[in-house]
């Protein structure tokens, strides 16, 4: 009998396993040679429920981005086409891990338990904001689920993400783990170096995730590095490197899994590659038909859809009708437009707020703003919800 | 009932929308997240859909209009009518506050003596005051400054204000305090006029001045504000040129390329900014520093559907008169179909006005600030010349320089358009000069 596939892989030396891609069903659905007997062993409930995982992020950033679009919502970045690379790193953390997200990991948020009507709160900036409106739309942050706030500056997570774990090494938590993920384009920067130079160092219980959607807004991967893979730069750091094909959810669980296992066990940080494409703009504000081939695009909105080939295999396996996938779908949208209607209806945070969570105690200064402020004529435009 | 639908800013801070095609006409009906219409702004060219289900009533702006950001774009009469209506569009009521937001044009600097009004940056188009407290007058001032006020026991209102955009300056403060009226060793840097109002009269039509016209107009009077134009005119004896030109005409037909002068007046006048460098610069009023570019991105200036649009060939000097004229040809159509990209419509360093046949006899070309100079192409035609003592037929063309004497003297600028004349006219020399 063949090996399998896993083993294969993980049998590799560094080099091997961060010029490779780690794949286990391939484009069309089907188990690459030596992946059926891991196959064999995954249950009907969890395939189901990383499919409606994956499909819950798309019908969500779906609807925002239409509501953006309606002038609703400020601003949106849906993440098209990456949903598997999400899912599957998100179905392999803990609920006592940390997530500190790059701009494209709502999604493990939601994975994780974070409510659609938080995630909306924020988007909404209302009343209901954990974070009382004061951040860009999509930067939701959910403290319950240890899901720490996005930051749009470019790769200033991923130090932070290396410091919690040597934070939770420090205080004896040694079944928590850090995931800090980053964009290929955050691989650029000088934090990315800081980052990776501690983890290798401090062999802090963390797991660095790289989604590599090829495109940081208009740069493509060509134009960020010189490198064959990003993952071969984790080498230079003394990390470990895992290569997954980023669309296919089982591939990114089991390579993100495997990372996460080994900084559990006190074998020290590893650094996950996530191949996968940005289909959609970058956000709202973008349009990369401006800047790139979409011919290139349609192929993975097409045939390398993540979401269609999870979904062949499960209905290959009798597990996912087009009945029921219907009818999970049409379930799906009903809870994001709920959510909707209910986040439309609470209002503004209260204009004293904006002084708050400054100082424990108010300031002279700050009452005399906050007294002038609200003498102050209010208006509104009348297009504001 | 009908609703609203206010232009959103689909971009970060973007302040309007063309209307690139609508999707539906009035009286359609529309299904909920229907695509209604496609939008261009500075950033992208998005499909819209609809917010409501319902029939279409009114269209407000239409293809090819510029619909800003807060006003009200289409109205929809919603299917069953159950949803409670937007806010009627004439329930504003007249305040100075609301009077000077729905002005929808970004507010200039508060000056001091009005400092109770407010900048109007926030929102564009008509609001509804929600509340209007007769609160006391707004003061803006720094912390530190406010901090020193209240030391000294000053009431920051009654402080006359020297600042930017009529701040009161601890200068101010101390000097209030020191019981003069006012500390100020501030000068007001520009003259301001109050805006020209013309009075109505006889048959007239009011066009609001927005979109392209608007840019226009600013982009214009700050160049001729700024800069100090003079005009140089020279005479060009082109018969050689239409000699060479006749002959390659063939050439470029089997490239596909249409050969025009246009390449070769660029050619002609790249070659004569790297003689003379101070013709391809800027200032940079903020350092006071002259930026010699060492790279040449001649703008052609031309009429598009929308106004006067200036297309950029980059790099003129590393062109080939046939790769010239492809641009050219390229970037005349983008502009002609309104594909040109934002890249392709800034960045110029030196200009051509090119007229065509309509280019008259001279002109006074404005420059395209920043740069420091432009020249107006005009008609080639055949006229009178002595050559050798003789009267003959020769093809004559002029070329109207106009240049910043800030930064251009008169020697260099008349220099460089001799130099051009000298290459047009035995286009030998030109080739000479290729790289």
């Amino acid at each position: 009998m063949a090996a399998s596939i896993l083993d294969r892989y993980f049998a590799l030396d560094d080099d091997g396993r961060a010029r490779g891609l780690l794949r286990v069903l391939d484009e069309d659905g089907a188990p690459v040679a030596g992946a059926e007997a891991w196959l064999a062993s995954v249950d009907r409930a969890l395939a189901r429920r990383l499919y409606e995982d994956m499909l819950r992020i798309r019908v969500t950033d779906a609807r925002m981005m239409a509501l953006q679009r309606q002038g609703r919502i400020g601003f949106y970045g849906e993440a098209l086409g990456q949903e598997a690379a999400i899912v599957g790193a998100a179905a392999a953390s803990q609920p006592q891990d940390w997530i500190v997200p790059a701009l494209r990991e709502a999604g493990v948020g939601l994975c994780r338990g974070m409510s659609l009507d938080s995630y909306l709160a924020q988007i909404y900036g209302n009343a209901a904001d954990p974070t009382k409106g004061r951040q860009l739309p999509c930067h939701p942050c959910d403290q319950p689920h240890h899901y720490v706030v996005m930051s749009s500056c470019v790769s200033t997570q991923i130090p932070h993400a290396v410091g919690i774990a040597m934070a939770m090494r420090l205080a004896g938590k040694g079944d928590e783990v850090a995931f800090g993920f980053m964009g290929d384009g955050g691989t650029s920067s000088g934090e990315f170096h800081v980052a990776m130079n501690f983890a290798g160092v401090s062999r802090a219980p963390c797991v660095l995730i790289c989604q590599n959607n090829q495109w940081a807004i208009s740069t493509p991967g060509s134009a960020q590095t010189a490198a064959e893979t990003i993952a071969l730069k984790a080498i230079g750091y003394g990390l470990p490197a895992v290569r997954a094909d980023g669309n296919d959810v089982f591939a990114s669980y089991l390579a993100v899994k495997h990372a996460a296992d080994l900084a559990r066990a006190g074998g020290g940080a590893s650094f996950v590659e996530l191949l996968t494409y940005r289909v959609s703009a970058h956000s709202s504000s973008d349009d990369p038909s401006r800047y790139r081939d979409e011919g290139v695009t349609e192929i993975w909105r097409g045939r390398r859809d993540p979401l269609r080939r999870l979904r062949t295999w499960l209905d290959g396996r009798g597990w996912l009708a087009a009945g029921e996938h219907d009818a999970l779908a049409a379930r799906l949208e009903a809870e994001v437009r709920d959510a909707i209607a209910r986040q439309e209806a609470v209002g503004m945070p209260a204009l004293a707020t904006i002084f708050d969570d400054v100082y424990e105690e108010p300031t002279w200064l700050q009452r005399e703003q906050l007294a002038e402020l609200e003498a102050w004529p209010r208006v509104r435009a009348p297009h504001a919800h | 009932m009908a609703f609203s639908f206010y232009m959103p800013d689909i971009g970060e801070g973007v302040v309007e929308g063309e209307i690139v095609a609508w999707k539906v006409k009035e009286g359609d009906t529309v299904a909920l997240d229907q695509p209604i219409v496609e939008v261009m702004t500075d950033k992208a060219t998005v499909e819209l859909p609809s917010p409501r289900a319902g029939t279409i009533a009114k269209i407000n702006y239409h293809d090819g209009q510029i619909c800003p950001v807060g006003q009200v774009l289409v109205v929809i009469e919603e299917a069953g009518g159950a949803s409670k209506a937007a806010a009627p569009a004439a329930a504003a009521p007249a305040t100075h506050v609301s009077t000077q937001l729905a002005a929808g044009l970004p507010a200039t600097a508060t000056p001091s003596s009005t400092r109770g009004g407010m900048t109007a940056t926030a929102f564009q188009g008509k609001v509804e005051v929600v509340d209007l407290t007769a609160g006391r007058a707004r003061v803006l001032a720094t912390p530190a400054t406010r901090r020193l006020a209240r030391q000294l026991g000053i009431e920051l209102g009654r402080v006359p204000a020297t600042g930017k955009h009529g701040r009161v300056t601890s200068a101010d403060v101390r000097g209030f305090g020191a019981g003069g009226t006012s500390s100020s060793t501030a000068l007001a840097t520009t003259t301001s006029y109050a805006p020209m109002a013309i009075a109505a009269g006889g048959d007239e039509e009011r066009i609001p001045l927005r979109g392209i016209r608007k840019r226009i107009a600013d982009n214009m009077s700050r160049s001729v504000h700024t800069a100090a134009h003079f005009t140089y005119v020279e005479e060009v004896d082109m018969t050689d040129l239409v000699a060479v030109r006749e002959r390659a005409k063939g050439r470029a037909a089997d490239r596909g390329v249409k050969l025009t002068y246009l390449p070769f007046i660029v050619k002609a006048i790249v070659s004569g900014l790297k003689k003379w460098p101070a013709l391809n610069a800027s200032l940079d009023e903020a350092t006071q520093e002259i930026v010699r570019k060492r790279y040449y991105h001649v703008g052609i200036a031309a009429q598009g559907p929308q106004g006067l649009a200036v297309s950029v060939v980059r790099d003129a000097d590393r062109r080939s008169i046939f790769d010239l004229a492809r641009e050219i040809e390229r970037l005349g159509d983008a502009v002609r179909t309104g594909t040109a990209t934002r890249d392709e419509l800034t960045g110029s360093t030196f200009t051509i006005s090119s007229l065509g046949k309509l280019g008259g006899v001279l002109a006074t070309p404005i420059i395209n600030f920043p740069e420091v100079g432009i020249v107006g192409v005009h008609e080639m035609k055949q006229k009178p010349a002595v050559v050798d003592g003789q009267i003959v037929a020769r093809w004559l063309m002029n070329l109207s320089i106009s240049l910043d004497h800030r930064l251009v003297d008169g020697w260099d600028g008349a220099m460089f358009l001799q130099d051009v004349k000298a290459l047009l006219e035995d286009p030998t020399t030109m080739f000479m000069e290729m790289v």
